[in-house]
């Protein structure tokens, strides 16, 4: 059942009608690079579904459920929500600072009883919503260049700052950076972005400095220079580059890949699940599942180009934005061009919270082309 | 901000910036997965070898496979070295593993395993001196339950494996300590400053021949390391094992000795206490039948490791056990040396009818030579017979010094073997040019004598006696010693591939029967009786002085460092000599008393053991069992006759030998 800008409004609320309007080969596209990690994640346990691949699945299985429900769920209601999630998103990661649950000497997760919480993850789609938000009020003139535009930048600072503390550079870079895009997607002077850029060059090595904590610096210089000390911190690159690299042409099988059988690449599961492919896949296999991710990358931004409301395209493009950077930067460290930071590979690695954040992303990107013929105001008009 | 007027213009300009942004924003992500693929193209295609390398390096380990070492037997067979295996504990660190995590590791181990404070300390000093996945062994030794132990907790001890080795064991102990030598744990100074190091060498417990046999014959006892080939986890566990890629080891060859391991424990029973070497050969072959230093040590003890005391105990004793005695010990050759100054005689055309009288004293020079007693008028027969010392001292005169050494070498003295391969001390044989070398000073008239009697400057080994008197007993060869039969079944050349000696036959017939009547009917005639029926033995006393005597000789009566050290050279038949041998007691007081009696007794197990021999003894043994009443049966293992026939100086005989008449046990010096 289409629809198109002519279509009656209350035709285009329909329950089928808005399901109908879903992107299922968007979802196909998604479903599969998740099977793919549950392929990996069954062999990398040495050909079984547990600890990995089931949970893995099934939680797959969920969030598309999860991202069909919210995908109904109206722009204008979205709309309403994304500064008060932005403010939830804040004020549990000032929580996190002062009673959060340590792990691996960072503070990330916060013990609701039964329920853990990683803050960070809200605050990703909280900032992308809150940005969305502000920019739809915004005039193209005044977010090119204005003072107006110091809100974005604190929207985006605040939250950086917050994550960085705990510390958790690799989310703190990718907020950043994904504020950084919806900035300049929404029309920031292509000046001021130079500028930026520029001054971001000057700022890094006094950054190094003073800021990054010793194991960040040693991270850093590990990439520099992964071979100055093989079993400290530069064993995680060299292992990775060892198991890409091992991999050939066309790999060394499924199940086969004795890099990760053998447990030399150090968080196969999670961070390094690429190298893994790679290495039972091949060159083959890996530049597959790279075309699949840019696929998903491509239909997204199509998406939030074909909403008629800004506040769709900037929400979808900062989804979008974030689960490209994600891939970018994973994919750079487990090539050993990028530091060692911990961000997983979307929907391919192992672990809830992400694959949540994910799917929750891709559930506002489905909504918005669910709703991309709506008008989305703040005044007359919003539901909430 | 203010309340937002949608206009289309306003839509339209947004959303047309917008698409062009974020037309670029796909093209540079595109960008950027074409840059991760290139980088994927560089890591996965172009340099594909070089990381397959790296990932087999990482799964691939080759455990070293030491080879058996070769054995080391007897010239019948009897194992004289061989390997038992051995329950090892071994540890590995690995490139994770922080010197806390071991000392905790070891801690746990100490609870499964024997395994005190100091012990512990030198095990955690030795993993962290240890390269990196290098094992090291923590324990050997250990019993099954231990090992088993071990096997079972292993999953929950990172780095720790039990394996099973091989460890030398010596079955007899210490006859064979002093030829055979030990393996001990390698040390700096066995591992080559320059070229290659056999990797076998940094193998946990492995061990290098340190002394004799075991050292000289080292690389070929070693054999060539294989090596297994495993597929390891990132903790260097073993999750497969690849049979194919395994590198097969080279087993040790097998060392065949010339010894004759009944003689040679044989010989190291008589000796009891004493201390000496006995030295014996083939004197038809050349093979060395025994060779053994008294008193020995327990080589297996070497194997293990010497704890300090231990080694202080063996190093501080007097009798010195850690010295091979058949090889390096020196001493003046005494009276034997006179077979050497009758040879020399006759050779120079001198009458062996020529006699000399002995008044007991004879002065030449200012100095007045003794002998023990006034001998009378004799001829060189007798003078040997009786061993008289003014006879010597004047034919001596009448040769000259550089003569009587050129005979000597002619017969091995002052000479190493270098078929023996174990280092060997060559004394001194002195003459005019020698004198004129050491000491830039011309021979006194006054110092030949004293060389006539073989006392002096002369010093020679044990060895070096017993290849002159198997020279004299086989009369034509200029015989080699041969210690090695065989090495992996190859035999080596015999000692009597060697050109004649230069010497008349006819005089080297003289001094072997002037020998015989020495136990018939001269010095040792109490002494070195075989009692073996037709089956006799020759043979020369000798005794060495110790030290320059200040009032009385040097005899039984006195400390034992004081005393002189007795030597009796030997061969049997005398009819048809196949034996040879010599025997040195050090300060065993009078060769007559002390080493003639343990020659005997060596040599009966020689001859006991030799089939042609034992038919020719038709006489009953006065022993009433053993060997004798079966002349023609096959031979006994271990052919020592089951009832030995006293040892002197072996308080706990019963039967101690007969007092000697004061006559009789007097010899000359």
């Amino acid at each position: 059942m289409t629809v198109s800008a002519l279509t009656r409004p209350g035709e285009r609320d329909r329950l089928i009608v808005k399901l109908a309007n879903i992107d299922w080969t968007f979802t196909l596209l998604l479903t599969v690079i998740a099977g793919i990690g549950g392929v990996m994640l069954y062999s990398i346990a040495g050909g079984s579904w547990l600890p990995w691949a089931a949970p893995h699945l099934i939680r797959f299985g969920g969030c598309v459920l999860l991202m069909i429900l919210l995908a109904m769920v109206d722009l204008r209601v979205w709309f309403a929500l994304a500064y008060p999630v932005y403010a939830i998103g804040i004020v549990l990661l000032a929580a996190v600072d002062v009673v959060g649950h340590s792990a691996l000497g960072a503070q990330r997760w916060l013990d609701l009883g039964p329920v853990r919480i990683q803050p960070s993850e809200i605050i990703k789609i909280g900032l992308v919503l809150a940005l969305a938000r502000f920019y739809h009020s915004l005039s193209g003139r005044d977010a090119r260049l204005s003072w107006w535009l110091l809100i974005p930048a604190g929207l985006i600072a605040l939250p950086m700052a917050l994550v960085a503390k705990q510390p958790d550079l690799g989310t703190a870079l990718l907020i950043g950076a994904t504020g950084g895009v919806m900035m300049i997607l929404a029309g920031l002077s292509l000046r001021l972005v130079a500028v930026g850029l520029a001054g971001l060059v000057a700022v890094v090595p006094a950054a190094f400095m003073f800021v990054l904590k010793g194991y960040q610096k040693a991270r850093l210089l590990t990439f520099l220079d992964p071979e100055a000390d093989k079993s400290g911190s530069g064993y995680h690159i060299m292992q990775s580059k060892i198991a890409l690299g091992s991999g050939g042409l066309l790999g060394k099988g499924f199940g086969l890949g004795t890099q990760s059988q053998l447990n030399f690449l150090p968080e196969k599961q999670t961070d390094f699940i690429f190298s893994s492919l790679a290495e039972e896949f091949g060159f083959v296999g890996s530049v597959a599942v790279l075309l699949l991710y840019m696929g998903v990358i491509f239909m997204a931004l199509r998406i939030a180009s074909v909403s008629h409301s800004h506040f769709g395209r900037m929400a979808a493009s900062g989804v979008t934005a974030t689960f490209a950077l994600c891939l970018m930067i994973n994919g750079a460290m487990v090539m050993g061009l990028a530091p060692v930071v911990g961000v997983p590979m979307p929907l391919l690695s192992w672990g809830g919270t992400v694959m949540i954040t994910v799917m929750v992303g891709f559930g506002l990107v489905q909504s918005v082309r669910v709703h991309r013929y709506s008008e989305v105001t703040s005044g007359r008009g919003a539901i909430l | 901000m203010s309340n937002p007027q949608i206009f289309f213009n306003e839509v339209n300009e947004r959303q047309g910036e917008f698409g062009r942004r974020a037309f670029v924003f796909g093209g540079l992500l595109g960008l950027g997965v074409v840059a991760l693929g290139g980088r994927l193209a560089q890591l996965q295609v172009i340099e594909n070898s070089r990381y397959t390398k790296l990932s087999d390096n990482n799964q691939f380990d080759f455990r070293l496979q030491p080879p058996p070492r070769g054995l080391i037997v007897d010239r019948n067979g009897v194992v004289l070295a061989s390997n038992r295996p051995d329950f090892r504990l071994l540890f590995m660190r690995d490139e994770h593993m922080k010197p806390k995590d071991v000392e905790e590791i070891v801690d746990r181990l100490a609870k499964l395993v024997d395994l005190d404070d100091a012990h512990k300390r030198r095990v955690i000093a030795d993993i962290k001196n240890a390269p990196r996945r290098a094992p090291v062994a923590v324990v050997e030794d250990m019993s099954w339950e231990e090992f088993s132990r071990i096997n079972v907790r292993a999953p929950e001890l990172p780095g720790v494996t039990a394996d099973m080795g091989e460890v030398r064991v010596y079955p007899f102990g210490g006859a064979f300590a002093h030829v055979i030598g030990y393996v001990a744990k390698v040390s700096g100074n066995d591992v080559p400053k320059v070229g290659p190091i056999d990797p076998i060498l940094l193998n946990p417990g492995f061990r290098i021949g340190k002394q004799g046999v075991e050292k000289s014959f080292d690389p070929v006892l070693r054999g060539k390391a294989g090596a297994r080939k495993v597929e390891v986890d990132v903790k260097g566990r073993v999750v497969r094992e690849d049979p194919a890629g395994d590198i097969a080891s080279v087993p040790g060859s097998t060392i065949q000795l010339t010894l004759d391991a009944d003689i040679q424990n044989r010989a190291l029973e008589v000796f009891g206490e004493e201390s000496g070497a006995a030295v014996m050969m083939d004197c038809r072959t050349g093979d060395i039948l025994c060779l053994m230093s008294a008193p020995s040590f327990d080589a297996n003890r070497f194997v293990k490791g010497l704890t300090g005391p231990e080694y202080q105990a063996l190093a501080q004793y007097d009798r010195k056990p850690l010295f091979n005695k058949a090889l390096t010990a020196t001493f003046p050759a005494g009276s034997t040396f006179k077979t050497m100054v009758a040879l020399t005689a006759l050779e120079m055309g001198v009458s062996p009818d020529k006699t000399h009288t002995c008044g007991g004293a004879f002065p030449f020079g200012g100095h007045v030579f003794h002998c023990d007693k006034s001998h009378g008028t004799l001829n060189m027969h007798q003078a040997i017979v009786t061993s008289c010392d003014i006879f010597f001292y004047q034919t001596a005169l009448e040769v000259g010094p550089d003569k009587i050494a050129e005979t000597a070498r002619k017969f091995g003295i002052n000479q190493t073997f270098p078929e023996i391969h174990i280092p060997q001390n060559k004394g001194t044989l002195p003459d005019t040019a020698w004198k004129e070398r050491v000491f830039h000073e011309r021979w006194w008239p006054g110092e030949t004598p004293s060389f006539g009697i073989g006392q002096g400057a002369l010093a020679v080994n044990p060895l070096q006696l017993c290849v002159m008197c198997s020279r004299i007993a086989n009369g034509k060869k200029q015989l080699m010693p041969r210690l090695v039969k065989s090495i992996g079944g190859k035999d080596l050349p015999r000692g009597d591939e060697v050109p004649d000696i230069p010497v008349d036959p006819e005089h080297l017939a003289f001094v072997r029967k002037a020998m015989a009547d020495v136990v018939t009917s001269g010095t040792a005639q109490l002494t070195a009786k075989l009692g073996l029926g037709p089956i006799m033995m020759a043979g020369k006393t000798g005794t060495a002085q110790a030290h320059t005597y200040k009032g009385a000789r040097g005899t039984v009566h006195m400390e034992w460092a004081m005393r002189d050290h007795a030597w009796f050279i030997a061969f049997a038949p005398v009819d048809e000599p196949r034996y040879a041998m010599s025997v040195l007691v050090e300060h065993g007081g009078w060769g007559a008393s002390a080493a003639a009696p343990r020659a005997a007794e060596i040599m009966k197990v020689a001859l006991l053991k030799d089939p042609e021999i034992r038919a020719r003894i038709v006489t009953p043994l006065p022993n009433p069992e053993p060997v004798g009443a079966n002349p023609d049966g096959p031979p006994v293992e271990g052919a020592a006759p089951e009832a030995p026939t006293p040892i002197p100086g072996q308080p706990q005989q019963p039967t101690a030998p007969p007092p000697l008449p004061p006559a009789q046990q007097i010899e000359p010096q």
